[in-house]
């Protein structure tokens, strides 16, 4: 392979950036910093697209150093067609993070510019991980600085949504390090490919409970119904960046660690449990989008429909055949990037109105133009038209599921209409109609900051509607390695 | 080797004391107690590597034992000794200095006598000589009332708990007419499979005499007095210390002396285990106070470091001295910041907006307490994980899940510090600079808890059971 660590150096570059920013004096420096810290680690990410096969089903960039030789655990990174968008979206994201936040924070400036490169760090290496004990590593180490993002940058009910968050990943993720160590006690690796080999030496009564506690670190962080409930005051409550890096992020972890861990490692324990797990799917899009539709709220509208979009995901993972997974990734794709521009779009103008109320808004369109045309193309793409990048992955999803069981193909489309009808809603009640007299005298527009920060997000919501082939290409390979044996029935 | 070379670190501690006493009259005002203390703390550590580098041996007709395990434990009690007196500078002005840090010395003493004991009778020695001068440390503020009833209720406690101990040592001299390790190990095994109702009584008294010293539970009741009427330093002293030797007592007569009997120690251990996990960790959610809720987590703690034993494997055993190792540091580092902030850090408010004030300090307090909680990449995880996987290993996976269930129920009380660190309005005015030493021994602790955290291997060779 490669004699540089592309890996460990996007890893760990906005650690050191973090380090760096903690012995800076003025804020505007660590704004500064911070920016080209990501935007480097956006940069060093680079070779990996260049130089990846995507014939290959196994990991590519593959780094391996001894770790705790007494333990037999090894520091690997490496990275395949599955994460190595999510890598893109993650270094991404976090650059947008940093425009969003350019004026948003004015209190302790440094601490939260290094919280938000570490935790930066911690999605990555999630993503790059190539073992087990890594990918815990990393999983746990994204929970401190999400904390403090949400506890001491959100807003009102803040401290509340904070500990809440913590103490509902910490309970799924604590019973995951219980699953890691049964799993290293039975096979004698953590190397997610020797696991792969290895897997035959577990039962099929422990497979079962090993899925299970697996599940309850991932469902959490989906999050799955119905363990979903920390979700809307974290994402609320959270600072633009915060909410930016849950829903675009975090939300994908649970959902990668269902193919990293369980799809490959316990396919006995994926087959126990795909009836309820196809059950509790198709319950979080229909009751997440009827919950969605009342939400008087812009900001917890949105992140109800993550429990409703997420919903899509674990369905179609579980449907277990290939238009399905391939569907869910490009869609954990997809929602990512939507989810982040309508939190972005809703952080920009509450900036301005210090209001989430949708009552609060009414005729936005007319005062801020280039912003009612961005929310629009999000909003649009949220709702899976045609021609945006949403309605791919739901096609996927959709078909997938009508190929397992007809009805939950019924409840995903219905799962789309309400989508449809709670964003147009949205849009209809905070951009159209006569301007809200409390908007008078506002500058609303966007200035040109902000929009160079949507425009990334925008062009990508096109491209991969346009043209959805240049993240399914990625895929093709190890979709159909991670269902060739055993695990579809 | 010659019997004394074997009892050198001892001899220096313990010739350092008796030095600090005899001055004691005219270093009152000095740094002077502080310096030689921390010297000998260091010599003692070297000469415990040193001595271990010319192989291990026995002496004194095999009561004492010089392995890597008791040097393992050695260095670990000379670093808490070296913490302790770089921690107590700030509280040295209404004691008496010399006698203060003779107290120290001796109680260190006798923990080292302890963890090299390879019979009863040392072992009984050592711990005593270490409880007793810790007595006498939790009540040596003598004009505060707090400080005299915690020192009579852990003397008490502390007598009641020696009684035990004893009643254990001459019960298995009866059932096994020796009290030597090795003899009493094969004595038992030689006896077959024949239960023998006095065998039992005795481990189980011995057991829970060990117990008390590292306030397992139901042998707790003394740590939240004595850590509450303590002065700061003390009570890390009692948290990190004697957890740390009652630990490496239990590991050595648990696997050596008493190791056949591994089904009623295993039953005996994780019921201490879990019922310490249970109650330390939910009691210290209602507390209050800083240093009390620093002593209920010690209790849970200590059932955390005890899973490790229960296999009865040597690898658990190298999982508890892991986990004793960490722990160490990790609880200095928390009494640490505790002690810099002064009036202000024992009490659970006096957190309020500590970031906002002294980002430094609150930073340091976070990781210690991510460490405490077991979160990565600290050095808390590292631990953690070992003494799961032991447990895992040894099959009892209700425990294991129970543990880590009640980690999250530790972090609540942890990070409600975090919360008033950084999610609330100060309320006081920010704390005074800390002297060097202090944060000397602040950053020490900081830097194993991380290295520890990141880099577990580098120590995982050192712990080697007996």
């Amino acid at each position: 392979m490669t004699a540089y660590p592309v890996l460990t150096t996007t890893t760990f570059l906005p650690l050191a950036g973090a380090a760096l920013i903690m012995l800076l004096g003025s804020d505007r420096v660590v704004r500064w910093a911070a920016l080209a810290t990501t935007v480097a680690t956006f940069a060093a990410s680079l070779p990996l697209y260049v130089r990846f096969d995507k014939g290959l089903t196994a990991l590519q960039f593959v780094e391996s150093a001894e770790w705790i030789p007494s333990m037999d655990i090894a520091y690997g990174m490496g990275v395949d067609g599955i994460s190595l968008p999510f890598i893109f979206l993650a270094t991404l994201l976090s650059v947008l993070c940093i425009g969003a936040s350019w004026s948003a924070i004015r209190t302790r400036v440094r601490e939260f510019y290094a919280a938000l490169l570490v935790a930066e760090t911690a999605m990555i290496g999630l993503f790059a991980a190539s073992n087990l004990f890594l990918f815990f590593i990393f999983w746990e180490l994204m929970l401190v600085p999400v904390f403090l993002l949400i506890g001491v940058w959100g807003g009102p009910g803040r401290v509340y949504a904070a500990v809440k968050f913590l103490i509902f990943t910490l309970s799924g993720s604590v019973l995951m390090l219980v699953g890691m160590i049964a799993i290293y006690r039975t096979c004698g690796t953590l190397d997610f490919m020797g696991l792969a080999h290895a897997r035959a030496s577990l039962q099929h009564g422990q497979q079962a409970w090993l899925f299970a506690a697996f599940l309850a670190a991932f469902a959490v962080k989906v999050p799955m119904f119905p363990v979903h409930t920390w979700l809307p005051n974290a994402h609320t409550e959270a600072p633009t960046a915060g909410s930016v890096i849950l829903a675009g992020i975090l939300l994908k972890m649970g959902a990668y660690g269902f193919l990293r861990v369980s799809l490959p490692i316990l396919p006995q324990g994926v087959q126990l449990f795909l009836k309820p797990m196809l059950i509790v799917s198709a319950v979080a899009i229909v009751w997440g989008a009827y919950v969605t539709l009342v939400q008087t709220d812009v900001k917890r509208l949105i992140a109800f429909s993550s429990v409703s979009h997420m919903g899509f995901v674990t369905l179609g993972i579980f449907t277990l055949n290939r238009s399905g997974v391939e569907g869910a990734i490009l869609q954990m794709i997809n929602h990512g990037i939507i989810s982040a521009a309508l939190f972005l779009c809703v952080g920009m103008i509450y900036e301005r109105t210090h209001t989430r109320e949708i009552k609060d808004y009414g005729g936005v369109g007319k005062i801020a133009p280039v912003y009612s045309t961005l929310l629009a193309l999000f909003c649009l793409a949220a709702a899976g038209t045609p021609g945006l990048n949403s309605f791919v992955g739901e096609f996927l999803i959709i078909g997938g599921a009508f190929k397992t069981q007809a009805w939950l193909g019924g409840m995903a489309v219905w799962g789309v209409a309400l989508g449809t009808a709670y964003l147009i809603w949205l849009y209809y009640r905070v951009v159209m109609g006569e301007t809200n007299s409390r908007l008078v005298g506002l500058k609303l527009e966007l200035n040109a900051r902000e929009v160079a920060t949507l425009a990334p997000l925008a062009l990508l919501a096109l491209c991969l509607g346009l043209y959805p082939e240049c993240v399914l290409s990625y895929l093709r390979a190890p979709v159909a390695q991670l269902l060739a044996p055993g695990v579809t029935p | 080797m010659t019997d004394l070379t074997l009892l050198i670190s001892e001899l220096i501690l313990a010739g350092m004391a008796l030095a600090l006493i005899l001055v004691a009259r005219r270093t009152q005002k000095t740094p002077v107690a502080a310096v030689g203390t921390v010297f000998a703390a260091l010599a003692a550590a070297l000469t415990s590597a040193w001595i271990l580098s010319g192989g291990s041996g026995t002496g004194f007709g095999g009561m004492i034992i010089v392995d890597g395990y008791s040097q393992f434990f050695k260095v670990l009690i000379a670093a808490t000794l070296a913490l302790v007196t770089l921690l107590s500078v700030r509280s040295l002005e209404e004691i008496p200095r010399g006698e203060y840090h003779a107290l120290l010395l001796l109680a260190a003493t006798g923990m080292m006598l302890a963890v090299s004991a390879h019979d009863l009778l040392p072992l009984y020695l050592g711990l005593e000589l270490m409880t007793l001068c810790s007595y006498i440390l939790v009540g040596i503020r003598i004009a505060k009332p707090t400080s005299n009833e915690a020192a009579v209720k852990y003397f008490l406690l502390g007598s009641f708990a020696s009684a035990l101990l004893v009643y254990g040592i001459s019960l298995t001299y009866g059932a096994t007419g020796t009290t030597d390790f090795t003899a009493i190990a094969s004595a038992l095994s030689g006896a077959g499979q024949g239960r023998n109702v006095l065998l039992l009584l005795a481990i189980g008294l011995v057991a829970a005499g060990l117990a008390f010293k590292i306030a397992a539970v139901p042998l707790h009741a003394w740590a939240p007095d004595a850590y509450e009427g303590a002065s700061a330093p003390v009570a890390a002293f009692l948290a990190a210390g004697s957890k740390a030797v009652g630990l490496a007592a239990l590991g050595r007569v648990c696997l050596v002396a008493y190791g056949s009997e591994t089904q009623l120690l295993s039953l005996i251990l994780a019921g201490f285990a879990g019922l310490s996990i249970i109650v330390g960790s939910i009691i210290a959610l209602s507390q209050t106070d800083m240093k009390r809720m620093l002593a209920y987590s010690s209790i849970s703690h200590a059932g955390y470091a005890l899973l490790g034993l229960i296999a009865g494997t040597p690898e658990g055993t190298s999982a508890t001295m892991m986990y004793a190792f960490f722990y160490v540091f990790m609880t200095l580092g928390t009494f640490g910041v505790v002690i810099a902030l002064g009036e202000r850090g024992e009490k659970l408010d006096g957190y309020r907006g500590l970031a906002a004030q002294r980002a430094g300090t609150a930073l340091l307090m976070l990781i210690f307490l991510m460490s405490l909680t077991g979160i990565p990449p600290t050095a808390g995880f590292a631990a953690k994980f070992v003494v799961i996987l032991s447990v895992v290993r040894s099959g009892h996976i209700a425990l294991a899940v129970l543990a880590v269930a009640c980690s999250v129920v530790s972090a609540f009380f942890y990070m409600r510090v975090a919360v008033f660190m950084y999610m609330n309005e100060p309320q006081e005015p920010a704390p005074s600079r800390f002297p060097v030493a202090l944060s000397a021994a602040l950053a020490v602790a900081a830097l194993v808890t991380l290295i520890g955290g990141i880099s577990p291997g580098s120590l995982a060779a050192w712990a080697v059971s007996p």
